[in-house]
């Protein structure tokens, strides 16, 4: 809202430079956004929120100022001189139907005959002008001028274009073709208010006047509408037709339906002045009896004291709501009857009261070392896993990076190993394309790497902690949203494993149980992917890139990639470890270098070894494995591990480990035919 | 096996080895040796070692120490042979010390050191645990809630009502339904990306009996043209209180605590008027740092239609809510001046912090 301050002060004494009114008017309600000098007179640009449509006009500024400053505040009495009085009736020479009363409550009109069309005067003009309003003529001037004075917009239509000489409320007709004073079409549709003659159109209710009918030279005989159209009416037409005004702005924010004839009359008194005429007695009204019923507010006292946390002088208080324009129907020491005024709607519960006490109070007086009782707070679960996770990436060289949540089609198909329903979709896109809720971080951080190896950013390592969206069968309650860790990075597959492998031991501090199977997708290299699982639910899977998608992504090199379901992991979290005693007795280690077929994985050999070991087998490590078809054949491969052997109550002899040995071999004889390198 | 003999074998053994490394020519004959001597199967000190399983007790500590002293010599002889030949002892290189005395190049202490690559937490993390952290010693807990949320806890039960500018299909991110009416924002079961982290408060209120002090944390979705100042995803905390009888003093105390301990000096808060649906009185907050008044967040009294729409009773129980914009925070404190360069994930960004 754009403020003059000559113009202001038409209302209000103000004795403070507009520097320092501004200030004041930013720390009570209206934040200063800047102050322009124009000419002699200053503009102040001053935000005003959602809920005080009040204040979109100078006379509410002007009511701010005059509370804050405690000095009376001068409203002009909007009276047409007895000598431009028409004593024609208004309903005499206009019809007034309302057939569309949800959009428009409210709908009144007053017609002036024998207008002469011209500029208007130079205080107007240096006034509109100012706040940056284009000055058109004395018709369409006395209009904008009574609606940034008061905040009710107004409307002049030539009367003899109206038809019929009925005016017509309805909803616009589906695909209904309109001619703005734009000069434009536009199309319009049934939660529209459309106003009519008795044969079209010839205003888009709230939004823009119809081009037909609008205010010209020639212009003679007026017809002034003051109306009060619905918000939500409003929103919707300027929106979906891309015709946002001051008007439009006024009415999404409710206007005054008591103060329709106050503007109209106003806009009238100006006119006649500036244009001649005669103004007609009345007004053609859709609701005269419409009344805004306000209600009574019960004040206490001890209330303004609980919510703010000081006392204000209770007369003090009551005092501020009357200036205000609150009625105090009654009170005592203790509490007070309070009725707002119809043009503060947002003024409908004691607390709303205490507001407008404290802010014209001054929040400076609320003090900032008040008694704040201890209490204790804890640490979640989640967050403690998450530091460890996220230290585990760290120390194996993963940054971390942040990517968005939604992504456009190609990374949404790219790969998606935690459900195979199609991904949830947003109605907006984020990012350009991007309308897919995420079912892997992955591809997000493949992009991500691309970015840095077009950037000669090379052997970027990325990790994410994030939710991935997964879709339910049935859309009832809400889909599930998995905090997962993902990883893509340089190195091979075993390295993503042994960064799940280091996550899950550091989080659960012990053996959570998993399986691996095998994980075959498009995106993954064959014989690399894996899927890694936990009591039948997957809690990590990893593999390579696969070939095609490299070269179809121009990758620069081979990289491994992951994810883990943080939740699943969590349920395993050991927040505090327990000390598993040091064993003082030496260990003793024997390497095995065992000839197998290619088909015995690792998994199954350690559980073999693990068996028939017995208990003084602490570790079994694994080394390498290599192959060389010429001493052992095609189809077999060597695989060289160690023992870790130690008994917690003595010093094993060389015997015993021979014997543990020799357990091993026979078992692994059997299970396998494995032979040993000599 | 006595002492001594174990003793003797081991001399005999050093002897010989000491000798024979020191005349090795070529890395063939060195791998010989080390087999022979330090072989892990059939080495010689191998099988010496395995006979001290049958000395006595008593004298174990003494044979481990005598064991120990002759492999350390060993594989220093080892070593040695091995610079010897692949030409690595350039300085004091003599046939006469080569045995005993390993020649070292000089150290350049001036070379920059092998760092470990150590990954780093992204600058928003660092900001948003720095923030649990300090809300924490205020008596704050930390609560997560999810990312796609209902109209019920992202707008109605904030008292946010069907008509309201802020749930317009356009400015928030309806997630497409098939079948029905996919843009009507005011169908009950009308899922979104949440708007802002208030509704973790609502469902922290829904389960949990007051009092209650906690922040919620995460990301939120506004259709916002990506610029240098904004982007449609960004993260916001929010700090909630609720108890028998909380103030706006108390709201403006706890803020400017927070302030003095995040920018780590005495900080004044100020407090202007403002509107949220969600509070009522609501204000913006600034903090007076480094001589000028800075926009901290919003903040207000919880409005009693809020704690209504939980099952509170506004008369019991009263409380107050803030919240601000992580992003903001985290470019002020590190000098990040394009928001985008947040979400760009350039490692020459990210390792920065």
């Amino acid at each position: 809202m754009l403020v003059s301050w000559e113009w202001l002060t038409q209302y209000v004494d103000i004795d403070l430079s507009p520097d320092d009114m501004a200030n004041r008017f930013a720390l009570s309600g209206l934040n200063h956004e800047s102050t322009t000098k124009v000419g002699p007179d200053f503009v102040i640009d001053l935000e005003v929120t959602s809920n005080r449509g009040d204040c979109l006009g100078h006379i509410g500024v002007a009511r701010e100022a005059s509370v804050l400053l405690s000095t009376p505040l001068r409203i002009p009495a909007p009276i047409v001189s007895p000598a431009s009085v028409d004593a024609a009736q208004t309903s005499s020479l206009i019809k007034l139907s309302n057939r569309f009363e949800t959009g428009c409550p409210r709908y009144t009109g007053k017609v002036i005959r024998g207008v002469k069309v011209a500029p208007s005067p130079a205080w107007m003009q240096r006034r509109l002008t100012a706040i940056g309003v284009k000055p058109v003529n004395n018709i369409v001037d006395a209009t904008n001028y009574v609606m940034f004075e008061c905040g009710q917009p107004l409307h002049a239509f030539d009367l003899s274009k109206i038809r019929g000489s009925e005016i017509v409320v309805r909803p616009a007709e589906a695909k209904e073709k309109f001619i703005a004073i734009d000069h434009r079409t536009y199309e319009l549709d049934p939660s529209m208010v459309v106003i009519a003659d008795a044969e079209r159109a010839i205003a888009l209710g709230g939004v823009m006047g119809g081009e037909d009918s609008e205010v010209s030279e020639s212009t003679v005989d007026l017809l002034i509408e003051a109306a009060d159209f619905t918000p939500l009416a409003i929103r919707r037409a300027a929106r979906k037709l891309r015709l946002h005004s001051p008007a439009s702005y006024r009415f999404e924010r409710r206007v005054n339906s008591e103060g329709l004839l106050w503007a109209a009359e106003r806009c009238c008194q100006l006119i006649v002045e500036m244009a001649g005429g005669k103004a007609t007695s009345g007004f053609v009204d859709s609701a005269p009896q419409n009344k805004t019923q306000m209600p009574e507010v019960i004040l206490r006292k001890q209330r303004i004291i609980d919510v703010l946390g000081i006392a204000i002088p209770w007369k003090r208080s009551l005092d501020i709501l009357s200036a205000l324009g609150c009625v105090i129907a009654s009170k005592n020491d203790e509490k007070a009857t309070v009725v707002a005024p119809p043009f503060r709607l947002d003024l409908g519960r004691e607390v709303d009261l205490i507001e407008e006490i404290a802010r014209m109070n001054g929040y400076e007086k609320i003090p900032e070392d008040a008694v704040v009782p201890i209490f204790v707070s804890a640490r979640r679960d989640k967050d403690v896993m998450l530091q460890r996770v996220r230290s585990v990436a760290t120390a194996a060289g993963y940054d971390e990076a942040l990517t968005a949540s939604v992504v456009n089609k190609q990374a949404s198909s790219l790969i998606s190993p935690w459900t195979a329903l199609p991904p949830l979709m947003t109605q907006v896109q984020l990012l350009e394309g991007a309308t897919f809720l995420r079912r892997s971080i992955v591809p997000s951080l493949i992009q991500a790497y691309q970015n840095n190896q077009s950037q000669q950013n090379r052997d970027a390592c990325l990790f994410e902690t994030a939710l991935v969206y997964l879709p339910s069968a049935d859309s009832k309650g809400l889909p599930t949203q998995q905090n997962t860790l993902a990883w893509v990075g340089t190195g091979s597959s075993r390295d993503s494993k042994g960064m799940i492998e280091e996550i899950v031991r550091r989080v659960a501090h012990g053996q959570v149980l998993t399986t691996e199977e095998d994980y075959a997708d498009p995106c993954v290299a064959d014989n690399t992917g894996v899927r890694v699982l936990c009591d039948g639910r997957m809690l990590a899977w990893y593999g390579n890139v696969s070939r095609s998608v490299r070269s179809t992504l121009k990758l620069d090199q081979d990289l491994t990639f992951g994810e883990l379901n943080l939740d699943l992991l969590q349920e395993f979290l050991l927040t505090i470890p327990r000390l598993k005693p040091i064993v003082p007795y030496p260990a003793i280690q024997r390497d095995l270098n065992f000839i197998l077929d290619e088909s015995v994985r690792w998994g199954s050999l350690s559980q073999v070894v693990h068996n028939s070991a017995g208990e003084l087998l602490t570790d079994c490590i694994y080394r390498e494995t290599y192959r060389d078809a010429e001493k052992d054949g095609e189809g077999k491969k060597r695989v060289l591990l160690s023992l870790i052997l130690q008994s917690p109550t003595q010093t094993l002899t060389g015997q015993q480990a021979d014997d543990v040995v020799a357990k091993v071999l026979k078992a692994t004889k059997e299970s396998f035919d494995a032979a040993i390198v000599a | 096996m006595s002492l001594a003999d174990f003793t003797s074998s081991l001399d005999s053994l050093l002897v010989a080895a000491e000798k024979s490394l020191g005349l090795v020519a070529d890395e063939a004959g060195l791998e010989e040796l080390r087999v022979l001597y330090t072989g892990a199967k059939n080495g010689q000190l191998k099988s010496i070692q395995k006979g001290m399983g049958s000395l006595s007790s008593d004298e174990r500590p003494a044979a481990g120490k005598k064991f120990n002293e002759v492999r350390d010599s060993v594989q220093a002889a080892i070593d040695n042979a091995a610079a010897r030949i692949s030409g690595g002892s350039l300085v004091g290189a003599s046939p006469k010390s080569s045995g005993t005395k390993k020649s070292v190049p000089p150290i350049d202490p001036t070379l920059p050191g092998v760092r470990p690559r150590l990954g780093r937490l992204h600058p928003i993390t660092q900001t948003i645990e720095d923030l649990k952290e300090i809300m924490g010693r205020l008596g704050f807990s930390a609560t997560e809630g999810p990312e796609i949320e209902d109209t019920w806890h992202n707008f109605v039960a904030l008292n946010i009502p069907e008509d309201h500018p802020a749930r317009d299909p356009l400015d928030n991110f309806y997630l497409a339904t098939a079948g029905k009416n996919a843009s009507d924002p005011t169908a009950l079961d009308a899922k979104l990306l949440r708007s802002q982290t208030s509704t973790v408060q609502i469902r922290a209120m829904e389960s949990q009996k007051p009092p209650l002090r906690i922040i919620s944390l995460g990301r939120v979705y506004r259709p916002d043209e990506a610029d240098a100042t904004h982007f449609p995803m960004f993260h916001q905390m929010e700090g909630l209180w609720i108890d028998t009888s909380v103030s706006m003093a108390q709201l403006k105390s706890v803020l400017r605590m927070f302030a003095t301990s995040y920018l780590g000096g005495d900080v004044t808060i100020r407090f202007r008027p403002s509107f949220f649906p969600f509070t009522e009185p609501s204000v913006e907050v600034d903090y007076f740092w480094n001589d000028q008044w800075i926009e901290f967040g919003g903040a207000g009294m919880v409005d009693p239609n809020v704690l209504k729409a939980v099952g509170y009773d506004p008369e019991e129980m009263s409380g107050f809510a803030f919240g601000l914009g992580v992003e903001r925070l985290c470019m002020r404190r590190y000098g990040i001046t394009d928001i985008r360069d947040l979400f760009r994930s350039d490692v020459r960004f990210l390792r920065q912090f």
